[in-house]
């Protein structure tokens, strides 16, 4: 196989993952903007909580990401960087504000005070304002328009990213996120913080979102006819399996949801964002920016992209075990070597009390 | 209004001051805590984890913005510079993906070394330090190896205008990587040994010389004591290095303009292209022949062998060499009269207040002198960024308002910087935290909950 395509097929894993880890991340800080009245408090302090240990690891796949592209696509990535200037500028300075807003008001000692107020209000409206910038870059370069037809790339061709189609994909791309964090967080309110009023209330702004995701999501397939046509070629041929999965997973993540088996759920929504991306890129293919640059004719050296692909693998040798480390020892109820007594003993007892809630 | 090329040059530099201060010290401090948290478990001194503790607070919050300054640097190489990044990406991305993955260990351990103290044993908490300090310091050597490349490039072949016959290895390994790599390095532990121990000075110098102060003070001049000497050695194959592979660069720092042999150094004043001088300087006659080659009859090329647009800014190179090394010199002085009075006055701290003046300066000093030696590197690059094959001006982004990006990017570091100076202060100012020792390992009482919630 043409090791151009092995590369991207692993840029586009790391997308996923950013898009699952980051996503929710982003999302935590959508819902951290409606967390108001009696709860305001908990939520915020739920949100804390889930975010604290994994945020900067979360962000790391976007760097990768970034950093892969020009490594493996370096002209397409200088179409891109030219053509998306200003919602990529948009894009980094919320991620920006957004990091640091969030250790800012982490680490603030006066919780109430006017300092972590104010960051906290920066790190929600960053939040949703970086995933929709993102979302309608994506749909730019899908609708074939990003780069004039004398495929010399511009900064000032600001119709591709005003379009319905790509104003729909942003706002979609805010709610994607906003479900899977609320999906996340209604596991983590029950099996962490056991709070029954607070996963409901989680149950319910998942089952919405999810909702409005989907309605989006056709409206932006609808849209594609005109605007993306060759986004809704692909689908309608060559991933039209991936499509239709995509639905149907949709589908049974609301239903999980309805009858309260969240883990299931959370397990669904990964895939169902998994498969969404998927179903972009296969109907995307070979174009990395259509209709000038293809995996042909943007990719680097092929011996380049082999020394690359080693190094990643290299790299994933030391990374895989040491992600399932951090999350053994944040997420999962599964004792593993290196945890305290109290604390292995405290696991231990948690999992024995959820499988007897919720034999599964 | 600024013109967008020296926008996009003046948003670089921003970043990259802002982010190398972050980078130091993420090199530096994890390097501290493994050594302090080590003791601590081997010692049973509870001392040693209280200053494990604040340190790792302090940590927290400044890695995280180093996370995100590096951020910002990773989108603007593409979206100041796409014609730089389309050319090193091709053959120099390897070192990028690379550090990537050191950041992404990085990120990880740090994410169970911070959160982890009550979920790990004692011992496993430590060892998570390790991978910290490996991995700051090997993303340091990828990324400085990627600099190093810009100055040397290699490993890749022009024809017909087209960039082949690609080499990663050889572009990682390129002539100045060695040098420019050990330096960085090193400039990371002095500036982190001196930025510590500056702290702990102004502590002693207001009267607070319990165990606490004692052994941070301590452990952060040893440190410094290590890295200085080593690192004004490095400097000095630097120079050499320069000498032979990038001469524009070696006359621009030293100020000379014309060819000779037999030149001499020229410490401070102030270099002026137009008369070809350094105006107000020390010189030293022969000197800069025997520094570049051991012999004084040496020729050293003057900025006069090459063509005016290839000069770089010598007055700036030029002062900014000058600090660097002034800066050095001064700590290495520090250090030096700091332990020869430890061992005069029989291993007890020494108090004398000029003495401890000195360390608190010397911590900014090493700070400036790691600013300033990037400064000698990349405005002695100048007019080049990629050094003979690619001009700065055909770096640049076509985009537009490029002026208005710099504006916006530098209030952000403005607010960045005010919020985090604010937050620093506050958390130096709790009490210190309760540290006792149990079978589990040590226990930590926080003075006060700092979970957070608006
Ligand atoms: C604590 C900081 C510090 C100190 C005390 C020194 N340096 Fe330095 N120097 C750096 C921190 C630094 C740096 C910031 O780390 C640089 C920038 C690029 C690099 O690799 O290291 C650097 C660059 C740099 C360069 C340019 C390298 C290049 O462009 O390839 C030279 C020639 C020197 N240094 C030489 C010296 C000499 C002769 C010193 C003292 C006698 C000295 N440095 C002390
Ligand atoms: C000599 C220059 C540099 C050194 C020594 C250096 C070193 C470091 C170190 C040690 C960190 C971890 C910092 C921390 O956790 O506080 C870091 C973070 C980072 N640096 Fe730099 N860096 C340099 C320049 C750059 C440049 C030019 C780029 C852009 C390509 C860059 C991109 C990044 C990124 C993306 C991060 C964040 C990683 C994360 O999310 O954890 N750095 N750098
Ligand atoms: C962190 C320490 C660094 C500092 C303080 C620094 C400083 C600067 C400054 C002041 C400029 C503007 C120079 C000018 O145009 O006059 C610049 C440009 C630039 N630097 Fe660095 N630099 C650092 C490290 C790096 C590293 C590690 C890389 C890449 C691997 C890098 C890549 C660039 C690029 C691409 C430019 C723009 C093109 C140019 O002006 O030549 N820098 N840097």
């Amino acid at each position: 196989m043409d090791v151009a395509l092995v590369a991207l097929v692993v840029l586009w894993w790391a997308l996923i993952v950013y898009a699952v880890l980051g996503g929710a991340d982003f999302g935590a800080g959508f819902w951290d903007l409606f967390a108001v009245g009696q709860s305001a408090k908990k939520q915020h302090q739920l949100i804390n909580h889930a975010l604290g240990p994994v945020w900067e690891a979360n962000h790391v796949w976007l760097i990768f990401l970034i950093v892969g592209l020009f490594n493996v696509f370096p002209s397409a990535f200088y179409a891109l960087s030219i053509a998306l200037f200003f919602p990529f500028t948009i894009v980094l300075i919320g991620i920006v504000l957004r990091g640091s807003a969030f250790v800012y008001r982490y680490y603030a000692l006066d919780e109430s005070g006017l300092f972590a107020r104010i960051w906290s209000r920066v790190f929600s409206a960053t939040s949703v304002i970086t995933p929709f910038f993102l979302g309608l870059s994506a749909a730019a370069v899908a609708s074939g328009k990003l780069i004039s037809s004398n495929g010399v790339p511009q900064a000032n061709y600001l119709a591709a990213y005003f379009s319905p189609f790509a104003l729909v994909i942003g706002v979609m791309a805010v709610a994607l996120c906003a479900t899977l964090a609320a999906i996340y967080l209604v596991v983590e309110a029950r099996d962490t913080e056991n709070d029954e009023a607070l996963t409901e209330s989680y149950r319910m702004k998942a089952l919405i979102m999810g909702a409005i995701t989907a309605v989006l999501g056709a409206l932006g397939l609808l849209l594609s006819i005109s605007e993306a046509p060759t986004i809704w070629q692909g689908m309608l041929t060559r991933a039209i399996p991936v499509v239709v999965a995509t639905m149907l997973i949709g589908l049974a993540t609301a239903i999980t949801l309805f009858r309260r088996s969240y883990r299931i759920a959370r397990i669904l929504i990964i895939a169902e964002t998994a498969f969404l991306l998927g179903s972009w890129g296969l109907s995307q293919y070979p174009y990395i920016i259509p209709p000038f640059y293809t995996i042909a004719n943007s990719a680097n050296e092929p011996t380049v992209i082999k020394v690359l692909l080693i190094g990643i693998v290299c790299g994933l040798v030391i990374l895989l075990p040491s992600l399932y480390y951090l999350f053994s020892v944040f997420k999962l109820p599964y004792p593993i070597p290196g945890l305290r007594r109290s604390e292995q003993a405290r696991q231990t007892q948690e999992r024995k009390k959820n499988e007897m809630v919720h034999p599964s | 209004m600024m013109p967008d090329l020296l926008a996009a040059r003046a948003q670089m530099g921003t970043s990259l001051a802002f982010h190398i201060i972050f980078s130091v010290l993420g090199v530096g401090v994890p390097l501290m805590l493994c050594i302090s948290e080590g003791l601590a478990l081997r010692t049973k001194n509870p001392v040693w984890m209280m200053l494990t503790r604040r340190w790792a607070r302090a940590a927290a919050i400044l890695f995280a913005i180093g996370a995100v300054s590096g951020t910002i640097l990773s989108f603007e190489l593409g979206l100041l510079w796409p014609t730089y990044t389309r050319f090193a990406g091709a053959v120099v991305g390897l070192p990028f993906l690379l550090e990537g993955f050191a950041f992404f260990t990085e990120a990880i351990f740090l994410g169970l070394y911070l959160y982890g103290w009550d979920r790990l044993s004692a011992r496993a908490h430590w060892l998570c330090s390790f991978p910290i300090w490996i991995s700051g310091m090997a993303s340091a050597w990828f990324i400085v190896s990627a600099n190093s490349w810009m100055n040397t490039p290699a490993g890749f072949v022009i024809k017909n205008g087209k960039v082949v016959d690609i080499n990663p290895y050889q572009a990682i390994f390129n002539p100045s990587t060695p040098f420019e790599t050990v330096h960085m390095i090193l400039a990371s532990y002095v500036a982190t040994g001196f930025g510590m121990a500056a702290v702990y000075a102004f502590a002693y110098l207001r009267g607070k010389r319990d165990e606490y102060y004692r052994k941070g003070l301590m452990l952060a001049m040893i440190l410094a004591l290590v890295a200085t000497p080593l690192q004004l050695i490095s400097g000095d194959f630097n120079a050499r290095f320069l000498y032979v592979y990038q001469p524009v660069k070696f006359a621009a720092m030293e100020g000379v303009f014309r060819t000779q042999s037999g030149a001499p150094i020229s410490i401070g004043g102030l270099a002026d292209p137009s008369t070809g001088q350094v105006k107000y300087a020390l010189e030293i006659p022969d000197a800069l022949s025997v520094l570049a080659d051991y012999n004084p009859n040496t020729v050293v090329k003057g900025l006069d062998q090459f063509p005016r647009e290839d000069w770089p800014n010598s007055t700036l190179v030029h002062t900014s060499f000058d600090g660097m090394v002034g800066s050095g010199m001064f700590a290495l002085l520090v250090a030096l009269v700091f332990w020869g009075l430890f061992l005069l006055k029989k291993r007890t701290l020494p108090s004398n207040r000029w003495l401890l003046w000195g360390v608190i300066l010397a911590g900014p000093l090493s700070f400036l002198a790691v600013e300033l030696g990037w400064m000698v590197t990349e405005l002695g690059r100048q007019p080049w960024t990629i050094y003979g094959y690619l001009r700065t001006k055909d770096a640049v982004t076509t985009a537009p308002l490029l002026n208005v990006s710099f504006l916006v990017f530098s209030l952000i570091y403005v607010l960045l910087a005010v919020a985090l100076i604010w937050l620093l202060l506050k958390v130096a100012r709790r009490p210190l935290p309760q540290v006792t020792l149990s079978e589990e390992g040590y226990d930590v009482k926080e003075p006060e909950i700092e979970k957070v919630g608006v």
